[in-house]
This record gives structure tokens, sequence and C-alpha cells, in this order.
């Protein structure tokens, strides 16, 4: 099988000038920030080890967890569907949206890497369901009829002058670069979207086995909206995104963003049990190879978080986006990146299979990957032709290899199982290499060898090492011992301190463009700094503020959700004191997402030292969020943008009086 | 006194067999006995990388066999091979029960060259010097696949009259990757480029690699960019005096 089609592309990628700055950019950025966010947790080695034996446990136990996290929802009041194929998938989809021709539907859709797997977009509007895709990046690429590039940022292949140009020719304004001005305009036109849509779809990042629990993560906040403003929620996820229980959850929130963005947290991290009132959940989970790829020697790329680390580490990837990933049949692979190279070809089969043999096995990947995955091997593996096909078609060894390439290899596997006639062959290759090249070192190949495309090829030696050699017998012993190899000591854990856990609530949440006031005088306080905002109206959650206190101040509020107000206040479950984050439920929800400005009440002795000090809280909340900083992307050129669907503005009070 | 074996591995056999004399040279210099057994060939990472497993096996079969029929440590001068016989070989007997322990047995003899001289013999100064800058590039299959960084630093470190600076970005693959440099050239092409501007921007006039397949390629693309610097396998380094 020729690989020429796949040549061509990465040909195409490697002359674009812009993609190429986009994605060294991509590279760079990215690369330096995980590197940053892990020294943060220097015991990172062995959270990774655990991670991966968790995900083992998962994969190999799938069957009963799966069982255990349906029982636990459909207990909770969310409808559960299985989905063998994409197209039951698409199906069960078409069913809850209720497709009909005279009043057409509306889904608001968040980042869902399954739903580009199964094409899920392309076959709503099939149907005259209009569907929006609301996080930033992706709602780039939809205006542009494109695919993402990147699983985490998808319009990484792009520069700011084509999302300008985009957004002044789609969306009839001025032409600017301006990225807080493009993202000001996204979030005005994607909020009518949330407000008005039938029905919310998102992807799950971890469903939790113990309490039924999915986790949403999102920096932009549009994945909460889509999860909690439309009367129907549909999460859409592959059947391998569970881990047992909420303890290894918060092992596993540590290590996505870090992994992803570079974070040591997402600013929001969802978890969704029941139902909100007047809300119906389905949770289709979509099988689509997975089974098949359990059953294969690709069974650990199962273990993926989708992180997209190991994308940003690929030399590979480096060169290509995601768009140059392409099928036998030009289609793009849903999935790009190393991990993409296994389980495209894993889930979809031979049509992608050539993929793998695009990669050095320089391990950059593996290194990457928070849940260990040897993805080196993984890549060798499809070479090897280990995917278990949906057809009896047998992939062949050597798969996506050039016929010349294959037979060479071939002839060398002879030579080397015969050591006479390798040395003979050696001593030809020799004489060969004398002929061609009598004067130079070195053989100007023509490019069309492969090798001689971007360098020259050596001449062999006038005798190798083994015609030399003449054993050296050594007479007196010289004085050393031979060590057992060293054994690396284990990293020990920076203590953890128990004071001070309001002073690094504050320094993380302040790193992160959020803001912290202590204060002894909470509710006057924070009256005084919505007065000072001069905001007349505001939406709380019930037993926050005073309401006798707001009446003097005049200060009108509502308990209901009115997406006009300014300003949200909250009080706050628990704040995270290694993160910055502060955890909101139920009724504190919508408070905490919709207004631009959002106030959190937290009281200093409810600040714990780190998510698993808090994960259990959960437990008994319908919904629930950790929250850490006010919304944000950098989907555009990576650079950070503050507000955009969620709060602009995040301001925590914490209450030093410790009273009640 | 300790007999070692040495895989000297067929890229280093038939391109550079001054890197086999100064590994010999060296260890002879530290009292051991090498012994090179005559039927070894490649070790078959090649076939192994570019999914031809039957083929890889044979050669692992070969190989397995020549050197069972020796003793002591088997050395090589290549981290990507001696990865090749730790885990490579692992995988492809996984499901063996004949051939796994003899496998397994065979991986547990294996060093590459700089591992052995300072995990094994505790020895970070052979008495090598040299008249100017070296920088290195750790090779990936060293680096990652063998986790061997600190040891050729270490004796690099001690050569006298050498001021060793660091590669920028010195981690990133070369582009060689065996069988892929020839499948996807275009891609190779590019790693190469950014390598050499890497060890541009050091002005060092010698790079020092763990491995022939890096030597080979980066070696290649500096002749063709007909540019100064040379490669030198880090045995060749270690062994001037």
């Amino acid at each position: 099988m020729s690989n020429l089609f796949f040549r061509e592309r990465i040909k195409e990628s490697i002359n674009n000038p812009n993609l190429q700055t986009a994605l060294d950019n991509n590279t760079e950025r990215r690369l330096r920030g995980r590197a940053l966010a892990f020294e943060s947790i220097p015991d990172w080695r062995e959270r990774r080890q655990r991670a991966h034996k968790i995900r083992a446990d998962v994969i190999d136990n799938l069957d009963e967890y799966l069982n255990q996290f349906i029982t636990k929802n459909e207990a909770n009041g969310v409808i559960v569907h299985r989905a063998k194929d994409s197209k039951e998938a698409i199906q069960i989809v078409l069913q809850i949206v209720g497709a009909s021709h005279d009043s057409p539907k509306l889904v608001a859709k968040s980042k869902s890497m399954v739903t580009e797997e199964i094409e899920l977009n392309h076959a709503l509007e099939k149907e005259n369901i209009k569907v929006v895709e609301t996080d930033l990046g992706e709602y780039i690429v939809q205006l542009r009829k494109e695919r993402p590039s990147h699983i985490i940022t998808p319009a990484a292949h792009l520069k700011k002058e084509q999302v300008a140009q985009l957004f002044h020719e789609k969306l009839n304004i001025p032409y600017t670069e301006d990225i807080p001005t493009l993202t000001a305009t996204a979030r005005k036109i994607l909020r009518e979207i949330f407000l008005t849509a039938d029905i919310g779809i998102s992807g799950v990042n971890f469903g939790v086995a113990e309490t039924g629990n999915i986790c949403v993560v999102s920096n932009e906040g549009n994945a909460r909206m889509v999860a909690t403003i439309p009367p129907v929620h549909i999460a859409l996820m592959g059947m391998e995104r569970i881990v047992p229980n909420l303890d290894d959850l918060s092992l596993f929130i540590s290590l996505l963003a870090r992994s992803a963005t570079g974070q040591k947290i997402s600013v929001y991290t969802q978890l969704l049990r029941k139902p909100l009132p007047n809300q119906t959940r389905h949770i289709i989970i979509l099988d689509n190879g997975r089974s098949r790829l359990r059953n294969s020697p690709l069974k650990e790329s199962l273990y993926c978080i989708r992180c997209g680390a190991c994308l940003n580490a690929c030399p590979v990837f480096r060169e290509l986006s995601g768009h140059a990933y392409i099928g036998k049949d030009k289609t793009i692979a849903p999935y790009p990146g190393p991990i993409g190279s296994v389980i495209s070809p894993g889930l979809m089969g031979e049509n992608f299979v050539h993929l793998a043999q695009a990669s050095s096995l320089c391990g950059a990947c593996k290194d990457a990957c928070p849940v260990d995955i040897d993805l080196p091997k993984m890549l060798t593996r499809v070479r090897a032709g280990k995917v278990n096909s949906e057809s009896s078609s047998v992939i062949s060894e050597g798969a996506g290899l050039n016929q010349l390439t294959k037979l060479f290899l071939q002839i060398y596997t002879r030579l080397s199982t015969r050591p006479k006639l390798f040395a003979f062959s050696q001593a030809f290759a020799s004489l060969t290499t004398f002929l061609l090249s009598p004067f130079s070192q070195w053989i100007h190949l023509p490019a069309f060898t492969g090798w001689g495309y971007s360098k020259d090829f050596p001449r062999f030696a006038n005798k190798t090492f083994r015609s030399q050699w003449k054993p050296v017998t050594l007479s007196e012993t010289k004085g050393f011992s031979q060590n057992k190899r060293d054994s690396s000591v284990a990293e020990k854990l920076l203590p953890q301190s128990d004071t001070n856990l309001i002073e690094q609530f504050t320094k993380e949440l302040t790193t992160v463009s959020g803001n912290v006031y202590q204060t002894k005088n909470f509710q006057q306080d924070v009256i005084n700094f919505i007065k000072s905002r001069n905001i007349n109206k505001i939406m709380l959650e019930p037993n926050t503020l005073d309401e006798s206190l707001l009446q003097k101040a005049n200060i009108d509020f509502t308990y209901d959700d009115d997406p006009q107000i300014r300003l949200g206040v909250t009080n706050a479950l628990v704040g995270l004191a290694d993160t910055g984050s502060v955890l909101e439920a139920d009724e504190a929800l919508h408070p905490s997402l919709l207004p631009e400005i959002h106030i959190v009440m937290l009281k200093s002795k409810d600040i714990v030292p780190s998510l698993p000090d808090a994960i259990h809280l959960v437990e008994d909340k319908n919904a629930a969020v950790f929250i850490t900083g006010p919304s944000r992307t950098a989907d555009i050129e990576m650079t950070l943008t503050i507000g955009v669907h969620g709060p602009k503005e995040l301001h925590v009070f914490v209450d030093v009086s410790n009273s009640g | 006194m300790p007999t070692v074996q040495l895989f000297i591995t067929c890229l280093t056999d038939s391109f550079f067999p001054k890197t086999g004399e100064a590994v010999v040279n060296i260890l002879n210099r530290l009292g051991i006995n090498v012994e090179f057994a005559h039927e070894q060939t490649c070790c078959g990472q090649p076939q192994f990388n570019a999914g031809l497993r039957k083929d890889a096996r044979a050669v692992a079969e070969h190989t397995i066999k020549v050197f069972e029929n020796t003793s002591g440590d088997i050395i090589m001068p290549s981290g990507s091979c001696a990865h090749h016989f730790k885990h490579g070989y692992i995988e492809l007997f996984e499901n063996d029960n004949i051939w796994l322990p003899r496998t397994k047995a065979l991986a547990d003899r294996v060093y590459e060259f700089t591992e052995y001289l300072v995990d094994n013999l505790n020895i970070t100064d052979v008495g090598a010097t040299w008249d100017g800058m070296l920088t290195y590039h750790p090779s990936c299959h060293t680096l990652r696949g063998m986790n061997i960084d600190k040891q050729p630093r270490a004796l690099l470190q001690n050569v006298k009259g050498a001021t060793l600076v660091e590669l920028p970005n010195a981690n990133e693959c070369c582009g060689f990757g065996g069988i892929m440099s020839v499948e996807h050239p275009e891609l190779s092409a590019e790693w190469l480029k950014r390598k050499i501007q890497n060890l541009d921007e050091t002005q060092s006039p010698t790079l020092v690699v763990t491995d022939a397949g890096c030597l080979m390629h980066i070696a290649g693309g500096l002749n063709r960019q007909k540019k100064k610097q040379k490669v030198f396998h880090i045995a060749e380094i270690l062994n001037q005096r």
C-alpha cells in the first residue's frame, strides 16, 4: 500500500507558513505550560503510575463498572442509552431532539471528541436541526466548515488574522484583530444560543461509577451552559470514560488540566449527578469499536483521558496539525497525534493504519502521557497489523509501509540470519559505495530515494569492524568494583503546610485572575462592593446576603434566573487552597454562571488544602462545580482572554471573623 | 577480571568501525576483556519498527542464539539497540513460553556503553582529553527509551580541556527514526533542519551522540548543507587522550 496521498498532505502542511507558525506557538507554549504545572505536584510520577493502574483496572472490569454507573444514573433520574455504533448514537440523539421540519430545533453544543468521531453535527443538520458549537475554537472551525485541528484547541492551526477575516465576513463585524473584541463578539452571539437552545449536547470527561456523577470540564463556561440551561441535556460519552470513585476522580482531575492546558485545574470542573428541576438529562454511552479495541493488543490506548499532551509533545503533530492525519479515503481522522494514530485505526480499521508509520518512535508522547500509555509500543503494534478489524480482512504486517521498503527489509532479514552472507554483503556494499563515490565519504542520493531528500549517505567503511577484530587478552586485573545499578531515590513529597491556607488560596486564585478580599464584616463589605460598581439589581443564591441589608442599601435582588442581571452572589461550600478553587452547587449554579460579575462568600474555616479533601461534598449535590477564576479561553493564537461565556470577574470575600 | 561481550550493532560495524575500536580501547584500558561473537549481525530493530514482526523474530532468534553461547554483560554503543534488546524482544516473544525466558535472560545482560561505564563500573572519568567545545544530542531511545542521560553527560563533563555547552531543545528527535526517515523524508527533513539550527546556535564545532543512527542522519544533513560541524559517537571522544 502506498502512502503517497498522506505524504502529499504532509507536504502541504509543511509548506504552509501560517500553519507552521501557529503550530510552533502551540507547541512551545503548551510544553512550557505543562512543565510548569507539573512542578506544583512533585509526586507526579507516582500519580501517573497510580492513574495508569486505575485505568487498567477500569478497562479490565469495564462491564461491571459500567453497570454500576448506569444503575446509579437511572436511580438519579437520568435516562441512559447505549449505542453500539455511530449510527445508533445518531438515531438516539435524533429521537431525543425530536426532529421536526415545521419548527426547527436549536442545539447548543460544547466540545466533544465523541461527537466528532460519530460526525453528529453533519447528521443533525441533515435533519434540519441547527447545531451551534459554543467552545470558541470549535465555533471558529464550525464557521470555517472545518474539523478541529487539535483535540483541546480546535483552532490551533489558525492565526488571528484568519479569525478576524472570518468574523468580519460571517458575523458582519468591522474587521478587527483584537482578540478580546473577537471573543466578546462570540460571547454575545453564543449567549443568545444558550438561552434559546432546545437542547444542550456535551461530552463527558469522566463518569464516576460509584456515584453516577459525570464530570465535564471547561474553561470558557460553555459546557456549564449547555448542561444546565436548555431543558434537555444530552451527554455523549465513550464507554471507556469511567473512573471507579470520587477519590480516583480527584487524581485524574489533578492530571488532566496540567497535561492539557498547563493549568492546575480547569476554570470549571462540573460534577453533574441529578437533572436540575425542569430538566431532562440523557447519557448516551458509545461503543463504536471500543469493545473490539479492548480485546485487541491496542487495549492500552483506551486508558487515554483525551488531554492532548501527546499531540503537543509530538514532533510529527508539530509539522502537521490534526487536519493532515487522513485516511486512505482522504477523510480526516477523528483523533490526531500519536494517540490518534493508534485509536483511529483501532476504532475504524484499515483506513487509518498507515498513520502509525509516520513516527520516529521518539517516545516524547509516552513521556508526556499522564497515564503512561506506551504509545511507541502501540504504534509498532499498529504497524504490525495488530488491529482487530471489523471486517474479516486481516491487516498485514508492515501495514502502511512502502513496498520497496518492505522488500529491502525482508532481504535484510535474510542477510541478518546468515552471518557469512552478512559479512559478504557488507564487503559488496563497501565496494559499490566506493565506486559510486570514489572521492568523498558521502554519496549524494537523489530525493526520490527518501534518504537523499535532505541528507547525504555515508560510504560503507572500507573495512568493517568485524573484519578487523583481533581479540586482546588482558593479563593484569585492575582494581575496581562492579556496582549494582543505582536505584533512584523516590522523590519525597514536599511537606504539606497546614497553616496559611488563606494565603495559599489567595495566591493561587490571584494567579488565575480572581480577586480575594479578607473581611470581618462579610455582609456589609459585599454590599459596599456591589454599590461601588453602581449595580442596582443582583442575582442571589438563597441564604447569602441579608435581605434587609440589601433593601436598606437600595439593591434590588432576585433568586430566579435573569440573564440581564450583571452581578451574582453565591456562597462557597468550600475553598481549595492549592488551586484557588471554590465549590458551588445547585442553587448557586446560575448566579455563578450567567452574570458578568460573580461574588463568592467563603468562610475561612471552609478552606481545605486540596481537591481530595473536598470531592466527597459533591455526593449529595444534584450538580456541583469547582470554579477556579473567571471564565477564560486561549483558543485564538493561544492568547489568554478573560471572560468568554461565564463571568468576566470573580471576587471571593473570605470571612475571617470565625463566626459560625 | 570481567569479560564482556561487544554487540557492535550493524550500523557501527558497517559504517563507523572506529567507534567500535574506541569502545574496545576504553574498556580494555579499564581492565575489561572484550569478546566479539562473530556470528552477530543486526538486532532486528529495523524490521520490528516497521511492523515486520515475522522478520524481526527471525533476526532476534538468531541474535539470542549467538549470545546465549557467550558469557558476561553485553555492551553496545547504541541506546537504540539496547532498547530493542530490552523492550522490543520482550514484546516479540510476549506470548512465547520458550523464547520469553531466553529473551529475558539476555536482556538482563544488556547495557548501553555509557550506562555500563557509569552505573556498573562507577566510572565517570575515563581520562579523556579534548580541545574545544562539545555539545550533546541525547538520542531518543537512549534518553527516553533507556532513561540514560546523566551518564553520558557525566562522562563528557570529565573530559579534560573540553567545554560542554547545552544544545537548545536537546531532547527533540533529530528525525532519523530508522525507516521513517525514508518513508517520510519530508517530516524527517524538518526535524533535521531544526536540529542543525540548534547546533548552529551553540557554535560548537562538535556534536556528540550515543547512536550511529543519529550520527549518520545528522552528519549526512550537515554534509548536504555544506556545514563544517563534525558529529562523533561519544566513545570516540572518550577515547581521545
